[in-house]
């Protein structure tokens, strides 16, 4: 049997190899570059913030705990109006820079009936209604140290990390998502497309 | 003879079947061949499957899986630690994004790596499903005709007896196939008198076994790595940990498990007792460690109780919940200056490395006025003051302290870059006493300044938890065993054959015995040659009357 000259064929094998690792990356990129899966949109330019079409809407999950204040709050108690509900820590860098944005929508939104309702996840109660003072928040959160909440919502919407804000429509169902720190723009577009129902 | 010389053709395909060189040599031709015949589409593929499947491309597949997994280990990764990517996206500005790019920061969810992975595994099915066909085809196979002359097998007798030559070879058919050969016998009347007889397929099944078992651990580690999980999570006494991805402190996913697929339970840590050893040489040595918990498997369900050990791991809806580690988290109530509370929570400190949990960590209070409040601090279970210094002489918390440095300034939160919260960033910070603050529990320390309090309230104790489900774990085991005990049975199991030729005499007839095996390393076969020979003499001997039967 005709050899070629072993380090030779070590070569084109290894040439070889690498050029079958190309191919699979350039066929795998093709295929996980593609498209969303339906009814959910991507707002322009950024995956970090989801709108889900009528339909395609999972049930937010309701939940009761105790706010920072000491009272004790429904979130069934919010169902037909929209809400935006935001996913917090006192420890956490990005919710402490999101803060001022969703302070400023809020008292614009709540003015044309859309609330708000912070889920105040692993912290102290001292130190997030410190937060909440500081920043003035003109809205309540739910303290939820252990992540029951996050645990409530696992089926419907992962949430995975702080900051999430998501937003709720006036039947209960999850219209929208934002993963990690939220922007204006964002907010008020999701708004904007849920109030356009 | 050339019967002998050359296997027949059911020979030829295990040849090769004691290691890889079947795909090897096919792939050697394969090269050989490529680049002289110029052959179309067809050709090319076979020719890259040959390649893919061969042992060499493999090798070099798994190098470069190892090569590809160190970047994962010198850059920061987002899947462990995100604060560091960020970190190192401001420290390199030029650098980060192209690394980014090539999808460095986050190596083993990469195409590339994908990519690596994908044609291993393929080239490792392909190259174990065509021999373990092959495999099977030689297990079923019948043992070739027997050798024209027996006297030039490497073992073979010939003796006389006075049967007849058709009682004799029916005889010894009936003999060796008592004895467990698979035999073969002549096609037809002309064909002569003769007989083969093989012995040993469990050898074939042995590497039957340890091919299918390969590909079992395969297909395992694949589910594993597919739909198992890994994740950590630090508890302290009294909190309760959900399992979901957010609760948990690191979570390393399988390719397709998404955060919505963690079974929902939710454990609480009632309390945590670690015994050490209080006299003698040990001294310090732990001795038992419980953490009590209660958890409820499904939201809404019965609570039950549980008592985790090292190495008596919970096991819950499909999850086992190890104890890794546990510390002190002390706990701090702090007010600032404008005399409101702005903390009140147990911080777990980190435990440092001399073994008597001396513990160090730092309380961030970002809302206090005016200004923001950092505390870095150490914990000593059983303080005593050497030469004016603290040092812990027993892990136990028998005479607990803490001593704390304040700072007041700027924490760095809001620069927008994570950070760890057991590192305090002082940088635009300044100290507020010049000395340490030592506090045993329930001792307040008014800051200078009138910039707040802080109050070491008590302590609770704090445990680490893994948390891993692994799919692919038992099967991964169960098909350890069987390719072990495959590749066990094919090297102690040989394949022997004995062939049996008897030709018309005068008187009765001749009997020529031969044997052969093909791989007799471990010896043997003579013996049992010889004890098959003289059995065989000794039933062709016996008095015709037992030959009737």
């Amino acid at each position: 049997m005709p050899r070629a000259k072993p380090r030779r064929r070590t070569v084109v094998l290894a040439a070889t190899a690498c050029a079958g690792v190309l191919a699979v990356v350039l066929a795998v990129t093709a295929f996980s570059g593609g498209g969303t899966a339906t009814g959910v949109s991507y707002l322009a330019g950024n995956t970090n913030a989801v709108y889900y079409q009528p339909g395609h809407r999972h049930v937010a999950p309701d939940f009761s705990g105790t706010t920072l204040t000491g009272q004790a709050l429904r979130f069934a108690s919010y169902r037909g109006r929209v809400v935006v509900l935001n996913f917090w820590g006192s420890w956490c860098v990005p919710c402490r820079t999101e803060a001022a944005t969703l302070t400023v929508a809020a008292n614009q939104y709540q003015r044309s009936g859309v609330e708000f309702l912070g889920v105040d996840i692993q912290d102290n109660v001292a130190s997030a209604a410190a937060f909440a003072r500081g920043h003035a928040v003109p809205y309540p959160s739910v303290s939820d140290p252990n992540d029951l909440v996050p645990l409530a919502f696992g089926s419907a919407v992962p949430i995975a990390a702080t900051p999430t804000t998501l937003v709720v429509d006036a039947s209960g169902h999850i219209a929208g998502a934002v993963f990690g720190e939220v922007t204006y723009s964002e907010l008020s577009t999701l708004l904007g497309k849920v109030a356009a129902r | 003879m050339t019967e002998l010389r050359t296997p027949p053709p059911a020979d030829r395909a295990h040849v090769d079947e004691d290691g890889f060189p079947a795909a090897e040599a096919a792939a050697s031709r394969g090269t050989a061949k490529a680049p002289a015949t110029g052959f179309g589409l067809a050709g090319w593929l076979r020719w890259a499957w040959r390649q893919l499947t061969s042992m060499r491309i493999a090798l070099i597949l798994l190098f470069l899986l190892a090569l590809g997994s160190i970047p994962g280990s010198i850059l920061p990764q987002q899947g462990t630690d995100p604060a560091a990517v960020s970190r190192y996206f401001k420290s390199h500005p030029s650098l980060a994004p192209l690394l980014n790019h090539l999808g460095l920061f986050n190596v083993f969810a990469a195409p590339w790596f994908a990519a690596i992975y994908l044609l291993l595994f393929t080239s490792l099915v392909g190259c174990v499903v065509p021999r373990t066909f092959r495999m099977v085809g030689s297990a079923r196979s019948l043992p070739p005709r027997a050798p024209r002359n027996l006297g030039r097998l490497p073992l073979s007798a010939e003796y006389r007896t006075g049967l007849e030559a058709d009682a004799a070879l029916a005889k010894a058919a009936r003999l060796l196939s008592g004895h467990g050969f698979r035999l073969r016998q002549p096609d037809g009347p002309g064909d002569g008198r003769w007989l083969s007889a093989e012995k040993g397929y469990l050898r074939e099944a042995g590497n039957l076994l340890f091919h299918l078992a390969l590909l079992g651990i395969l297909v395992s580690v694949a589910l594993g790595g597919m739909f198992g999980y890994k994740a950590d999570k630090l508890l302290v006494e009294g909190g309760t940990f959900a399992d979901t991805a957010i609760d948990v402190n690191e979570f390393h996913p399988g390719r397709l498990v998404s955060g919505s697929d963690l079974p929902p339970f939710t454990l609480t840590l009632t309390k945590f007792s670690a015994s050490y050893v209080s006299s003698g040489a040990q001294l310090g040595e732990p001795s038992a460690f419980d953490a009590l918990v209660r958890y409820t498997a499904t939201p809404g369900g019965q609570a039950r109780s549980a008592d985790i050990q090292v190495n008596h791991p919970l096991s819950v809806d499909g999850d086992r919940i190890y104890l890794l580690g546990h510390g002190y988290a002390p706990v701090f109530k702090v007010t600032d200056a404008t005399g409101k509370v702005v903390f009140d929570d147990a911080v777990p400190f980190i435990v440092g490395a001399t073994g008597d949990f001396l513990s160090q960590g730092v309380v961030k209070v970002p809302d206090a006025k005016p200004e923001q409040l950092g505390f870095s601090g150490a914990f000593v279970p059983t303080a005593v003051s050497v030469n004016g210094t603290l040092e812990s002489i027993f892990p136990a918390p028998d005479h607990p302290v803490v001593s704390l440095i304040a700072y007041g300034g700027d924490l760095g939160l809001n620069s927008g870059v994570s950070q760890s919260v057991y590192d305090l960033n002082t940088a635009q910070m300044h100290q507020l006493a010049a000395r340490p603050q030592v506090l045993q529990p329930g001792q307040s320390w008014t800051l200078p300044g009138g910039k707040g309090t802080i109050t070491f309230a008590g302590y609770k104790q704090w445990i680490t938890l893994q948390i891993t489900h692994d799919p692919g774990q038992l099967p991964a085991l169960v098909c350890g065993a069987a390719a072990l005990g495959g590749l066990l049975l094919s090297f102690l199991v040989r394949r022997r054959r004995i062939f049996v030729r008897v030709a018309e005499a005068p008187e009765g007839s001749v009997v020529q015995v031969g044997g052969l095996t093909r791989t007799d390393a471990s010896g043997g076969f003579e013996d049992e040659f010889a004890a098959l020979a003289t059995e065989l003499k000794a039933a062709h001997e016996s008095p015709p009357r037992e030959s009737g039967d």
